[in-house]
């Protein structure tokens, strides 16, 4: 986990660099700014800042993990990794009626208030669907 | 009793009916059916854009030929050949080998989020099909070029049904793409093995990780122009009016995605064939650290390299991305370098997915170097827009995403199906492939030297582009041939082929997929070796040969 930390820390640097001598770069050649790019790729930098800070803050957290360690065994492990649920019939119609809403915006809206609705079925379905209520697990 | 009630419930022993089997892939949550499904769908689609690369080409075999009734026909050939062959194709065939194998070699019973999984895949699934669903319309499917330039992409230019509906089946695919990548990234960092230390992970996971963190880079870019085209389209925004520099902001946009998207089709097939390599050469990787600085290193210059898609617009940075795109051939010249060094002086032997691995190397090589040339703006603005292009494209991606997913698909199918591939069939079918696909392209980049220019529907007696288009069609007639003994194969092996139940079928598999049964049991794996190494599955099955540091393990423990 340090590492993936270190590597988004790593691109960071790399894209607030980059962006800077983009902007620098540009103004030596053309004068003025070019808003596109270096908007671009400074965003890139604040989303690895994000993802640095948050797995950087995971790992302090959590401690050296048995995948991080070189003489981790299986059995060092959890017993229980999570619940993976077996089948969910949420997936296809998440997807079939997202994909009426979405070519409802290409065809008219009469179709959009036939597939929202549906939709919005599909997506409190999906969300809900192995749900236990707060803290009962 | 209770044994009899047992045996009734063990998984997959009792014949299912077709519609359960319908409603098992339907709703299925296993990563490595919906690999499958990714699997099955992308080459579907890959053998749907090549039947119209085929009508593209018979349409260019001879000066003045009318195989497509109008122009307008032709380039929504080319727009959806373009389309389906990236977006439908190759980014989910990176899903699918992803979802495959990424969980089995980290030794995790299933991905992170397998509803989420599934989402993605039907995203794509139903995404794609809006996206061609133009063709059932009477206008037709999209025409304006895959890259969708504004202004010729607004209502103005290109009315019809064909263009919104590209444009927002595009974006639910999208959203696929990045929930899928949300989830690699996931498995990746949580859910390896005890012991399986980043540094230990197999290269093809490394690269997944990487492409992951490029498609939550570049695709949300595309999610945002491509709603912005819709509101353009649909709702009359003016967003990419040229009198506000649409255009510009725009083909920005569209290649600040579309460069790190080459990138996306590249890298998880560079990471296939770092893991054939060692397999038959019976050595393992060379370099292995250096392998995965350079795809960090490919990766994070990727993002910033995107306007040499522009220079002739004539308002870009030319030094700078010039500088970057430059640079980038240093840590892919690193990979060929440890491949090359992965290779030399091993023991080799020729079997199917080795073949298709040094095509892909030749292959790619000669695509590399044109990318270079291309690089340089003073000989860009020469070949720009010409069918040296083309050809250029075709050897990068061609190269890397077809040659690295037979390789993928022989290397690989006996842990899928339980079935070894016929590899007579696949040679015939490699050399058959590999002769029509350097037939093809190779030829158009004289064609786009002497200044033939891509995406025209025709072309003149006296422009001298004949004898050299009538090359490439003869040789993508070949390339089509050659499907047709790799779809005899799989038909005679799913028929007659010997079942294999070996873990390791080839005999010097390295990552964990090769230490679990044949096919892969539903979560994977009964047992997990002691992760000691990155090739775990190698120092288990030849342990006078393991890692030093596996045996100091069992020297330690007895």
């Amino acid at each position: 986990m340090k590492f993936n930390g270190n590597l988004f820390y790593f691109l960071t640097v790399f894209y607030f660099v980059d962006s800077a001598g983009y902007a620098v770069w540009w103004y030596n050649t053309n004068g003025g700014y070019e808003p596109i790019g270096t908007a671009a790729i400074a965003m890139l930098g604040f989303m690895s800042l994000f993802l640095a800070f948050y797995i950087k803050n995971t790992d302090k957290r959590q401690g050296v993990v048995p995948e991080d360690r070189l003489d981790g065994n299986i059995e060092d492990g959890e017993s229980e990794i999570g619940y993976f649920a077996p089948w969910s019939w949420w997936p296809f119609f998440l997807g079939l009626f997202g994909a009426i809403c979405f070519a409802s915006l290409a065809v008219g809206w009469w179709l959009f208030f036939i597939g929202f609705p549906l939709a919005l079925v599909a997506l409190i379905g999906f969300v809900f669907e192995r749900s236990r209520g707060l803290n009962a697990h | 009793m209770a044994t009899a009630t047992a045996s009734k419930s063990t998984y997959g022993s009792a014949k299912k009916t077709k519609g359960q089997i319908l409603v098992d892939w339907v709703t299925t949550t296993d990563h490595k059916k919906i690999g499958y499904l990714y699997l099955i769908t992308s080459f579907l689609y890959f053998l749907i854009g090549g039947v119209m690369a085929l009508v593209i080409r018979a349409q260019l075999t001879a000066p003045g030929l009318e195989i497509v009734q109008t122009k307008e026909q032709y380039n929504q050939l080319f727009t959806m050949h373009g389309t389906i062959m990236l977006l439908m194709f190759a980014t989910p065939l990176f899903a699918a080998f992803a979802n495959i194998l990424m969980p089995v070699q980290i030794g995790a019973p299933d991905v992170a989020f397998p509803r989420l999984n599934a989402i993605a895949y039907w995203f794509y699934f139903f995404g794609s099909f809006v996206a061609v669903a133009g063709f059932f319309t009477p206008q037709g499917a999209a025409s304006f070029g895959w890259f969708a330039y504004a202004p010729l992409s607004n209502t103005t230019f290109s009315p019809g049904l064909g263009g919104d509906l590209w444009v927002f089946g595009l974006a639910l695919g999208g959203f696929g793409t990045i929930m899928g990548g949300v989830n690699f990234i996931t498995t990746i960092l949580t859910m390896r093995a005890p012991g399986m230390t980043m540094f230990r992970l197999p290269i093809f996971t490394w690269n997944t990780l990487v492409t992951s963190i490029l498609v939550i880079m570049c695709f949300p870019p595309l999610a945002a122009a491509l709603f912005a085209l819709g509101a353009d389209r649909r709702f009359d925004a003016h967003i990419f009016d040229p009198a506000n520099g649409g255009p510009m902001l725009w083909q920005h946009l569209f290649w600040f995605f579309g460069h790190p998207e080459v990138y996306i089709l590249a890298l998880p097939f560079f990471g296939i064939i770092s893991e054939i390599f060692p397999v038959f050469s019976r050595k393992p990787i060379f370099g292995y650290k250096t392998l995965v600085y350079a795809t960090i290193a490919i990766a994070a210059l990727s993002m910033t390299v995107w306007a040499h898609h522009m220079y002739v617009t004539g308002s870009v940075l030319l030094p700078f991305f010039a500088f970057t795109t430059m640079l980038i051939a240093i840590p892919t010249g690193v990979k060929v370098f440890n491949w090359i060094g992965t290779l030399w002086k091993g023991s080799v032997t020729f079997e199917t997915p080795m073949l298709y691995s040094l095509g892909f190397l030749t292959t790619f090589i000669f695509g590399g170097l044109t990318g270079v040339i291309l690089a340089s703006p003073a000989l860009d603005f020469h070949l720009s827009d010409s069918y040296f292009v083309v050809a250029h494209f075709h050897y990068v991606i061609f190269g890397t995403v077809v040659f690295a997913m037979f390789a993928g698909i022989f290397f690989w199918y006996p842990k899928m199906t339980g079935k070894m591939l016929n590899e007579r069939l696949g040679k015939i079918q490699f050399w058959l492939l590999f002769i029509g696909f350097h037939t093809t392209f190779l030829i158009q980049h004289w064609l786009g030297v002497i200044g033939m220019p891509r995406r025209y529907a025709t072309y003149l007696p006296e422009d001298g582009f004949t004898w050299m288009n009538q090359v490439s069609t003869v040789g993508s007639a070949l390339l089509a041939l050659s499907m047709i003994p790799f779809l005899w194969n799989v038909y005679i092996t799913a028929r007659k082929g010997e079942k294999t139940t070996l873990n390791d079928p080839w005999g010097y598999g390295r990552s964990l997929e090769w230490a679990t049964g044949t096919p892969f049991p539903r979560h994977n794996f009964t047992s997990i070796p002691r992760v000691r190494s990155e090739s775990p599955a190698f120092d288990l099955n030849h342990p006078e040969f393991a890692a030093a540091e596996a045996k100091a393990a069992v020297k330690k423990k007895g």
